[in-house]
């Protein structure tokens, strides 16, 4: 649920796996589901409307279960009797308390693979910790080392811990898939996200293993050579460049229209300028402030300079670069929706495996008859005494939909709004992007 | 052959032909779950992470590198111009006897080294090419330049990364290589694909990876915000969950980072000693916390300003509030549930001594991962190219022609 395993059946689903989620009418997946609704209109079915689930549910089958009494579990006991992978990240206690741990699992499949992602993993003194992506983050070394120096330690803005949670478990899924197909074996596989974070910034720990150096935040700076982001024409417009050798110094200051700096002892070689980088980077950011980004990132590119411009999220959508290697894919959502523009979670171009258009995130409970009938061969009749029985079900427990509160977004100045989204995306994209009635 | 000895990729070969932090950790990730990895290096400098720090006492060497060993674990070294025709005749060589090669030049550069699509898809039918660069063989930023900061900058993950409190503020890239990181990552999983396909096939895959889209994956749906609302987020921001995610908070020894408001936030008052305000819409209402977030957190920090951050932890836990120590990479080494999981892996260096490094980002019961240390440069020279059919003569005559 919410992100870290549903990034890892992703990825998996745009390899070509066939994903089921599973759901149950007491217990859908409420954060993801209920976040962000197209045009901010919750509808009458808000849980089937939600932007976050839609992205990183595209592409899977969905079913509604409830493991929470007997007959539930023992149905999604013979659902892992017809799978390969069973991946989870529930609280370590759970599955445990249902009697679905691996041990319990494996009796009836030998040859699954379970996977447990949790935030401390599944075993430990501290496993049953309480905790979201701030938690994994914070624990890792990872929140101490971002942000600017004497500031609090930044956590990230789209949740990064649980990404890397999922995709790290996608990783060991994958091997694990690799080594059933070779040996028919199972295994389990027990992801700490915390503990796959700690491997993301493996350069930081080892300063301190070799040199009992505990690094803390240094913004934007490179321990090796000068780098930055500086504001740019505009209302929150930024662009990132890096010097990172002579000559591209030597080109950057004529760029700048400052040749006089080449002369200045301060700037004169790589160690120098990240020494002195304090007096630099005003210099660079009074050139900068008169310039739109693009048009710096041009300029700088065609010196061969690093240089990129910080892009928010209209700009990601309508990025050319990214629409011409089709990292958005366009997955029609129906006629209340619409076609919209979502982002893949395994951007690899992989010649000779083709990747289809996924279908878009299932409804709650929308293949259960298929899956519970085509699968397990249950009749009409069972699966309506599982509805009467609750254990099934279409319809869930769900909070009031409620719109995002805009006024509040735009108060806190927590981002940008533009009305006219539907309209850019359908001309940058070339086919009408949202709800039947307004293309 | 004791089934814990067995890796899962005992039999598969890779060629690593990258260098800097993205290659070198898919190719890590390899060595480790089992694969033999030989990587080609530059004679006499090696991969550019050799120059990189933390050196050990900060002394630039480059046998001493920590970036180097911790991203070079469980490989084999040998040298090798690759710009000079014996080089890349031996490099063809090995290439017959290789599953994957994965290679980091910019785009096009393989095939100026004489190692075109097609010469190597004569060499070897079945190999699978991973190639990774800041933005892809395609589309219009393909000769760009880029690093770390401005991929993540140009993958959108940066413009997100401000405090909820001042979302104006001058974005600031993650800690470390974070786009680097991730790119080696999904290259691995779309690696091993590949290797899955391959066995139903028997035909090789090429791959094109890119780091400004593997930034862009780590959005996730805060992307689609747009398409669906318009919105561009700067942070996390309080008016779309209710709560703030993406907050730390200072304590007596440091920081502490939590989610208020999923749950449990009626006990925060428990915590600080105020159970009078229990029922203050603060603590029961999260839309009241959100539209006063100063106020909430005046309430709290005096409390946790005089308290530890793993005896806040502790307590808190018991309230069942999702609060948590903010940890540096110093600390890590005394916690309690890394050490009962042993994550931390040891070995020895011949330069840097006994060494400590982060273990496997995952636990696999039946494959484990390998802790052997990274290679001296050119290490494996004679061990390889023996094994390739080439005579201690040769070798001999290569050195001094610099060739290794």
């Amino acid at each position: 649920m919410v992100f870290a395993g549903p990034v890892a059946t992703k990825i998996l689903a745009e390899l070509g796996a066939e994903v089921i989620k599973i759901e149950s009418r007491q217990r859908p997946d409420v954060f993801s589901r209920a976040n962000v609704y197209p045009e901010n209109a919750p509808g009458n079915d808000p849980w089937n409307r939600g932007c976050l689930f839609h992205s990183l549910n595209a592409g899977k089958m969905g079913i509604s279960l409830n493991l929470g009494v007997q007959k539930g579990r023992e149905i999604f006991k013979r659902l892992a009797k017809k799978s390969d992978v069973v991946i989870e990240n529930f609280s370590p206690r759970v599955m445990e308390n249902w009697g679905l741990n691996y041990e319990q699992i494996r009796k009836v499949n030998p040859r699954l693979i379970m996977v447990s992602i949790s935030g401390l993993g599944n075993y430990g003194p501290l496993r049953d910790y309480y905790m979201y992506v701030p938690g994994m983050e914070g624990m890792s070394g990872m929140s101490h080392n971002t942000g600017f120096p004497d500031e609090p330690p930044l956590l990230s803005g789209c949740a990064y811990g649980d990404w890397i949670a999922g995709a790290n478990a996608s990783m060991a899924l994958i091997t694990a898939l690799f080594h059933q197909k070779a040996t028919g074996k199972g295994q389990y596989i027990d992801i700490s996200g915390r503990e796959a974070a700690i491997c993301h910034i493996g350069d930081i720990v080892m300063d301190y293993t070799l040199n009992r150096r505990d690094r803390t935040r240094m913004g934007n700076k490179s321990p090796r050579y000068a780098q930055g982001c500086y504001r740019c024409k505009g209302d929150d417009e930024w662009i990132a460049i890096g010097i990172e050798t002579e000559s591209q110094w030597r080109v950057f200051v004529r760029a700048m229209g400052r040749p006089e700096l080449l002369n200045n002892a301060a700037f004169a070689s790589m160690h120098r300028r990240l020494e002195n980088q304090s007096e630099l980077d005003p210099l660079i950011e009074e050139w900068t402030s008169q310039r739109d980004k693009f048009e710096i990132m041009e300029t700088l590119q065609k010196l061969r300079i690093p240089a990129g411009a910080v892009l928010n999220m209209k700009e990601v959508n309508l990025d050319p670069h990214l629409k011409k290697r089709g990292f958005f894919q366009i997955i029609d959502h129906g006629s209340d929706i619409g076609k919209r523009p979502m982002p893949s979670q395994i951007p690899a171009k992989i010649r000779g495996c083709k990747k289809g258009t996924l279908k878009r995130a299932p409804h709650i409970g929308e293949d259960t008859e298929y899956i519970l009938g085509s699968l397990l061969g249950m009749s009409a009749r069972d699966m309506n005494e599982l509805e009467k029985e609750e254990i099934i079900g279409n319809l869930p427990v769900f909070p009031p939909g409620r719109p995002t509160r805009l006024d509040l977004l735009d108060r806190q100045q927590a981002g940008s709004i533009d009305p006219k989204y539907l309209k850019e995306l359908g001309r940058h994209y070339g086919v009408g992007i949202g709800p039947d009635e307004d293309q | 052959m004791a089934p814990m000895d067995r890796k899962v990729f005992s039999n598969i070969k890779i060629l690593d032909l990258t260098e800097g932090i993205a290659g070198p950790y898919c190719t890590k990730l390899f060595g480790s779950f089992g694969a033999e990895v030989i990587k080609i290096e530059k004679p006499n400098m090696g991969d550019i992470s050799r120059k990189m720090g933390p050196f050990l006492n900060d002394e630039y060497n480059l046998e001493k590198s920590g970036t180097f060993f911790y991203l070079n674990t469980n490989k084999k070294s040998i040298t090798l111009k690759l710009r000079s025709k014996k080089g890349i005749e031996i490099c063809k060589r090995l290439l017959g006897k290789t599953d994957v090669l994965v290679e980091s030049y910019a785009p096009g550069g393989l095939a100026k080294l004489g190692l075109s699509k097609r010469v190597l898809q004569e060499i070897n039918p079945s190999l699978i090419v991973t190639s990774i660069s800041a933005f892809g063989k395609t589309g219009p930023y393909r000769n760009y330049r880029a690093n770390n900061l401005t991929s993540s900058a140009l993958g959108g993950a940066m413009y997100l990364m401000r405090p909820g409190t001042d979302p104006k503020k001058k974005p600031v890239v993650q800690g470390g290589f974070q786009a680097e990181y991730t790119t080696g990552l999904l290259s691995y999983i779309a690696t091993v694909a590949a290797l899955i396909g391959r066995t139903d096939t028997g035909s090789g895959a090429s791959i094109d990876i890119a780091a400004m889209e593997c930034v862009a994956t780590t959005l996730m749906g805060h992307v689609a915000e747009y398409s669906y609302l318009g919105f561009s987020r700067r942070t996390n921001p309080f008016a779309i969950h209710g709560y703030p995610i993406g907050y730390s908070v200072p304590c007596k020894d440091g920081w502490i980072s939590l989610t208020p408001g999923i749950g449990g936030a009626p006990n925060i008052p428990l915590l600080i000693g105020k159970p009078e305000l229990q029922d203050d819409r603060l603590f029961t209402r999260t839309q009241s916390r959100m539209a006063e977030p100063e106020k909430f957190d005046a309430l709290i920090i005096p409390w946790l300003m005089n308290h530890d951050k793993w005896n806040i932890t502790a307590e808190a836990q018991e309230l069942r509030l999702a609060f948590t120590p903010v940890l540096s990479a110093g600390e890590l080494f005394d916690d309690p549930q890394l050490n009962a999981r042993k994550f931390f892996d040891e070995t020895s260096h011949p330069e840097l001594g006994d060494v400590t490094f982060p273990g496997s980002p995952a636990k696999l019961s039946k494959t484990p991962w390998k802790s052997l240390r990274a290679p001296l440069l050119g290490e494996h020279n004679k061990e390889i190219f023996c094994r390739y059919g080439y005579s201690q003569a040769e070798i001999r005559e290569w050195r001094q022609a610099g060739i290794i």
